[in-house]
């Protein structure tokens, strides 16, 4: 089959950062989740849950509340200003300061007009939402203590704001306080700290709901102004709140880590008196939850622990399907590792610098499974720290090494390297040319003489060289959507390019005219990695809900092998994984087998191997070994799952056959997350 | 005052009292009355006095923490130099978090003098009420969360207590997480991997 020599490399250290805030648009289904160094990644929720967008950060500029208006998304932050973001591009549309110190929350009223910001000192601003841009409208009743959480009456008459110890209610026509709630201070020691009302839900019936900093969950009547009832949900804070779309169920979240769940149901079925009665908690996360957000059918959850968890609810689910199963991510859907195939590189790229490492040596021979002992250790060859705050959006090196380059939202860079006897230096190339200005995907050809980047619905072609690099052409689709362009791939020989964006379209160039070659036909869901094969030229694309295609670029349509799949149907195993592909590798001494990775397992298709029936065995690999070799061919089929490496974050085929595996271990991070909250439990 | 008031318990009641001229009677009023006075005058006095003297302990306890009389009319100087041709630009501009940059300032391209020969090199001198400004909104707004969410008065514990405690009541129960520092070199490590050893073989077995 293949035997590898594997590098298993866990130097990277690769930090994933908290999650600060979450909003649903339901129109749409795409989640946005913001984080806390202020970057912004987009989910589609009917497509796996599969990250299609993100905008990165910068520094010292975290995001406080998202919201979205229409398919306008909004964000808020410390720093003071209203950004919007522009998703068919990716990046910052603008930002606009509201002059009012740090903004704390962001809510949009539901008829889509209007946005309303909670600020530092003790103002809710109104700002209207024109095409293209927002504008100042007025400030309601300045108050005198800081806003920290808003939410507006489904009519759009009425916001509720939380602040500290008090609850506020606001009539928005005169912008005059309507109610002044107060919230109880804890009990003990705790009664010299003011309450903080992390959240507030503002319901059709007038019922305001919020949560506060001594864990507790309280409903208030909006005529009276009074306080209903008061669930105690916990010991420490409720930091979020979220209700669902008919305004049934309501979850909170804690700082222990804690969803609890409300539901507004009769004790009696069938009568008429509901309350709201606490049902189920749900304990999936480590760390404080900073986010909450409930959706058609599953809530999501995120905190600073940084995963992001999609627990259904099964009450509201038909089928139990893949669909119904609990899901957590950890790790992005876009690669952060690249490697240079000839050169034994790999370029790590972390939120404000790069690093080169070389791959270590080792002896030559070894029995499968073992450990090689190392003759010479991997080394760190460059730390290359950005300029300016922005955080790199895409980085990659050459195959040859010689060269690196890096983008952010702002800038784009290129280096080129020298290699004498031990010592590395760098060089940057300082004229680029003008379309080289920020890129959202980059690409080097097979022989390192052109770079492809882009940053919009285009691609731009660069051919490098001794004396630097210069502007050749530019690649333009035929027709189609201007979303930005998420994946590229070059073919070995340098007659090809691949480009996928969002609209799950997928161009190919012919890079000898320069011009479009075909469109590969729109299937439902993304694309998550794709490649060339360097000998049949046929484009072998990964989706995100598991589903494979091999389109042969010459002959215009799919394979042969690629329509067997699709007949058969693929492995119920194989469909129910639930991370994305990133990565597809061709191995040049066995053209039939495409290599695939995860991030809990590498798999290597073995196209002249007949597919598995549902019924098979799909992971046969222990049971193949134990028989005898002439029994092998007849149980073997064409998928090999290797699972011996966990928290994968890329798997790289080197040119000398062998393998990179590039692993993070979940304990590893959890080092380095803030501190959690501590619990007391039977028995320690 | 004294003698007028003493009683005179032993002699009867038929007696007439004694004869006391209205003179002796009307200084020893006016004595006592006067110490009275003397007496709030002393303690004037003596609070003045503890006063002062308090005023002067302070005085000199800010005289030894200020720097040295020469020193600070230098800086003060070198201050008023720097402040004034930008005070004009700050006018119409937000606090800047530079409050030094003068770089804006075409006519002062003269280079930064020694103020002082005791003072270093890398030294800059700056005013407090420059820097106060310079902790923005923003710092204090992320302040206000840090301390809410892990400053006093929050139950916080370590990753490490936390991994340790799912180790302890999981499935697979296991020793205590304790996280390596995988900076040291292993000169440090083994020399930490000795000492522990030498702690729980010596020290924990002898006690129990």
């Amino acid at each position: 089959m293949g035997e590898f020599k594997v590098h298993r490399v866990r130097f990277f250290d690769y930090m994933p950062s908290g999650i600060r805030a979450l909003a649903f648009n339901r129109d749409t289904e795409r989640l946005a989740v913001a984080r806390m160094d202020g970057s912004v990644e987009i989910f589609d929720c009917a497509d796996r849950y599969y990250q299609e967008k993100f905008i990165p950060g910068k520094e010292q500029c975290g995001i406080e509340g998202l919201s979205w208006v229409g398919d306008r998304l909004f964000g808020v932050g410390l720093n003071g200003g209203i950004t919007e973001y522009d998703l068919t591009n990716q990046k910052v549309k603008y930002t606009i300061d509201a002059y009012g110190g740090p903004i704390w929350a962001i809510t949009g009223n539901q008829q889509g007009t209007h946005l309303a910001v909670g600020c530092e000192d003790g103002t809710v601003k109104l700002f209207e939402v024109i095409e293209d841009t927002i504008q100042f409208q007025r400030n309601l009743d300045r108050q005198k203590s800081r806003i920290i959480s808003l939410s507006w009456h489904p009519s759009g008459s009425k916001i509720a704001a939380g602040m500290m110890d008090v609850i506020q209610v606001f009539n928005v026509e005169t912008g005059h306080s309507l109610h002044r709630m107060l919230v109880d201070r804890g009990v003990g020691t705790s009664r010299g700290k003011e309450c903080v009302v992390w959240s507030v839900v503002y319901l059709s019936n007038g019922t305001i709901i919020s949560g506060d900093s001594v864990g507790m969950v309280k409903l208030w009547d909006d005529q009276t102004g009074t306080l209903i009832k008061s669930h105690i949900v916990t010991k420490c804070d409720v930091l979020a709140l979220s209700v669902s779309q008919n305004e049934d169920s309501l979850v909170a979240g804690t700082s222990e880590g804690t969803v609890v769940q409300f539901q507004f149901i009769s004790l009696v079925l069938g009568k008429d008196d509901k309350e709201w009665f606490r049902t189920r908690t749900f304990k999936n996360h480590t760390h404080d939850i900073r986010a909450l957000a409930e959706i058609t059918t599953a809530v999501v959850s995120g905190g600073m622990d940084a995963q992001l968890v999609v627990r259904p609810l099964l009450d509201k689910i038909e089928v139990r399907s893949v669909a119904s199963a609990l899901r957590k991510f950890y790790f992005p859907h876009r690669r952060l590792v690249s490697c240079a195939k000839k050169a034994g590189l790999m370029l790590f790229q972390y939120t404000g610098y790069l690093e080169l490492w070389r791959l270590g040596e080792s002896k030559e021979k070894g029995t499968p499974g073992s450990s090689l002992f190392i003759k010479r250790n991997p080394e760190k060859l460059l730390h290359l720290k950005v300029k300016g705050e922005d955080h790199i959006r895409c980085s990659a090196v050459s195959p040859c090494g010689e060269w690196i380059v890096y983008s952010t939202a702002s800038s784009l860079r290129l280096y080129r390297l020298h290699f004498d006897n031990n010592n590395v230096s760098i060089t940057k190339i300082s004229k680029l040319p003008k379309v080289l200005s920020s890129a959202n995907q980059l690409c080097f050809s097979s022989d390192s003489s052109y770079l492809f980047s882009t940053s919009t619905q285009s691609v731009h072609i660069v051919s490098l060289s001794q004396e630097g690099c210069k502007f050749v052409s530019t690649l333009k689709p035929k027709s189609g959507s201007n979303q930005a362009i998420h994946l590229l791939a070059a073919s070995e020989d340098g007659k090809w390019l691949a480009s996928a964006n969002s609209d799950h379209e997928v161009h190919i160039y012919n890079l000898q005219t320069r011009k479009a070659h075909c469109t590969v036909p729109i299937y439902s869901s993304a694309v998550t990695a794709m490649g060339i094969h360097p000998a049949t030229n046929c484009l072998f694309m990964m989706h995100a809900d598991q589903q494979m295609f091999e389109f042969s670029i010459e002959l215009k349509q799919y394979t042969d092998w690629s329509r067997t799949v699709q007949r058969k149907g693929l492995h119920r195993l194989w469909l129910e994984r639930d991370t994305p592909c990133l990565n597809v590798m061709f191995n040049p001494k066995n053209p039939s087998h495409v290599i695939l990775h995860d991030a809990y397992m590498f798999c290597i298709i073995d196209q002249s191997l007949p597919l598995p029936d549902d019924q098979d065995l799909f992971y046969n690999q222990l049971t193949l070994k134990s028989l005898p070799e002439d029994q092998r061919k007849t149980q073997s089929h064409a998928f090999k799952v290797c699972k011996t490496f966990k928290d994968i974050l890329c798997v790289e085929l080197m040119s000398d056959q062998s393998l990179v595996v590039v692993e993070r271990p979940l304990e590893d991070i959890a080092t380095q997350l803030p501190a959690p909250i501590k619990q007391k439990k039977f028995a320690t | 005052m004294s003698e007028l008031t003493e009683p005179h318990i032993e002699s009867s009641d038929d007696e007439l009292p004694e004869e006391v001229a209205f003179d002796a009677s009307k200084s020893a009023a006016l004595k006592t009355i006067k110490d009275a006075l003397e007496s709030v005058k002393r303690e004037k006095n003596i609070l003045k006095e503890k006063r002062k003297k308090r005023q002067q302990l302070f005085q000199e306890q800010k005289k030894r923490k200020l720097l040295p009389q020469e020193l600070l009319e230098e800086f003060d100087t070198k201050l008023q130099k720097k402040t004034n041709p930008s005070i004009k630009k700050r006018i119409n501009k937000k606090v800047s978090t530079t409050p030094l940059d003068i770089d804006k300032d075409k006519e002062q391209k003269s280079t930064p003098e020694k103020i002082a020969k005791s003072l270093p090199e890398s030294y800059k001198v700056t005013r407090v009420k420059d820097e106060s400004a310079s902790k923005t909104l923003q710092q204090k707004a992320a302040d206000f969360i840090q301390s809410r969410l892990y400053g006093p008065g929050t139950q916080r514990t370590t990753n490490a207590a936390l991994l340790s405690l799912n180790k302890k009541r999981g499935a697979s129960q296991g020793a205590a997480v304790n996280f390596a520092n995988v900076k040291l070199s292993a000169k440090q490590r083994g020399r930490i991997a000795r000492t522990n050893k030498h702690f729980i073989q010596h020290t924990l077995t002898k006690n129990c």
